[in-house]
């Protein structure tokens, strides 16, 4: 089957993330833009992922559950699963590692959990921006262990990106890597590539997007046709 | 100041000692290491919280000679691994990075800025 795929969204949750994104929201305008395949890549936890997973299942869209992890170097590692459990229980650990700071919703905008009716369920208390206790190589580990796919977020750019937080690309057992729309692929070494919206906002939905060719919508799959490329 | 004297100030620990003693002349305090990477000078001492295994690559590259790990924040065993193989000193300290810059400044000579 052919996939046209944004991996990179947030919804409602991420404080930085517009109120808008929810998981009805998210699906409807992927749709419109002609995605069928999404994943919902919240920062440091998954606490939307259920009600994201729901909505799929009755739209019948194909979608990973993900999350952004920010490591100890404060880069952006985005970390896919097709199992819903695997990535709740990343989800748990990523946001136990998190210091004790509370989200000021004045500041930095509000961090709601709702469910598939949109009906506000809790707030995130912890401030979802800050960096996990992850660093890269036991995320590595960890996501791999938990089989999921993990690739560092928009290395092309100056702020969070692990390129501008290292100071180069290390060697590890990346599935891919992402650049930006109009990131420079030479950055990617010989890592794959996928470009993602990493949207806050609907409008930006489906902007960026990866193009696979998948005999089955599975991580499995996704990884196998990343490296064929 | 030689890098072993750094074991000798207070709250200092050595906690990676396969290195090769020297002098340090100058110091560069950063948490983003592509900073690191470009602006300390050889031979320095890199002071940050960045405690993981790519601070010694990045300190490789720039020719840090010791770096001291601040805040406590503990050291894991590949970052330990990677400067013992880099010949790279660890120190740890329960300051912050500010007062330890202040306080090695004072033992390489003073604030350069001043």
């Amino acid at each position: 089957m052919k996939i046209r795929a944004d991996f990179h969204i947030h919804s409602c949750l991420s404080p930085c993330a517009s109120l808008e994104m929810s998981p009805a929201a998210i699906v409807q305008q992927a749709k419109a833009v002609g995605l069928n395949a999404i994943a919902l890549s919240d920062h440091n936890c998954g606490f939307n992922l259920p009600a994201f997973g729901k909505i799929c299942e009755q739209q019948g869209m194909n979608c990973l559950f993900g999350m952004e992890v920010t490591s100890v170097e404060e880069a952006h590692i985005l970390c896919l699963f097709d199992q819903l459990d695997k990535a709740m229980e990343l989800g748990e650990k990523v946001y136990d590692s998190l210091p004790d700071i509370p989200n000021n919703p004045e500041k930095f905008g509000d961090q709601p959990i709702i469910d598939e009716n949109e009906e506000i369920l809790g707030f995130a208390e912890k401030f979802l921006i800050s960096a996990s206790g992850y660093d890269v190589s036991s995320l590595v580990t960890e996501v791999h262990a938990l089989g999921g796919l993990i690739i560092p977020a928009h290395i092309d750019r100056m702020v969070y990106g692990i390129i501008a937080q290292l100071g180069f690309l290390p060697d590890e057992e990346f599935d891919a890597v992402e650049l930006t729309a109009h990131g420079d692929p030479a950055l990617a070494l010989n890592y794959p590539i996928v470009r993602n919206s990493d949207s806050h906002y609907l409008n930006t939905l489906g902007s960026t997007h990866t193009d696979l060719e998948l005999d089955a919508f599975a991580v499995e799959n996704i990884r196998s046709n990343l490296w064929k490329k | 100041m030689k890098i072993s004297e750094l074991a000798s100030l207070e709250p200092f620990s050595c906690v990676q000692g396969e290195y090769e003693d020297g002098e340090i002349t100058s110091g560069y305090t950063s948490d983003l290491l592509s900073d690191v990477m470009g602006n300390a000078e050889e031979g320095s001492v890199l002071i940050t919280i960045q405690a993981h295994k790519n601070t010694v690559a990045v300190s490789s590259l720039a020719g840090v000679a010791a770096i001291v790990i601040c805040n406590d924040r503990p050291v894991p065993e590949d970052m330990l691994a990677a400067s013992a193989e880099e010949g790279i000193a660890v120190f740890q300290t329960s300051e912050n990075q500010f007062n330890t810059s202040a306080l090695i400044a004072q033992h390489i000579g003073g604030c350069p800025a001043a």
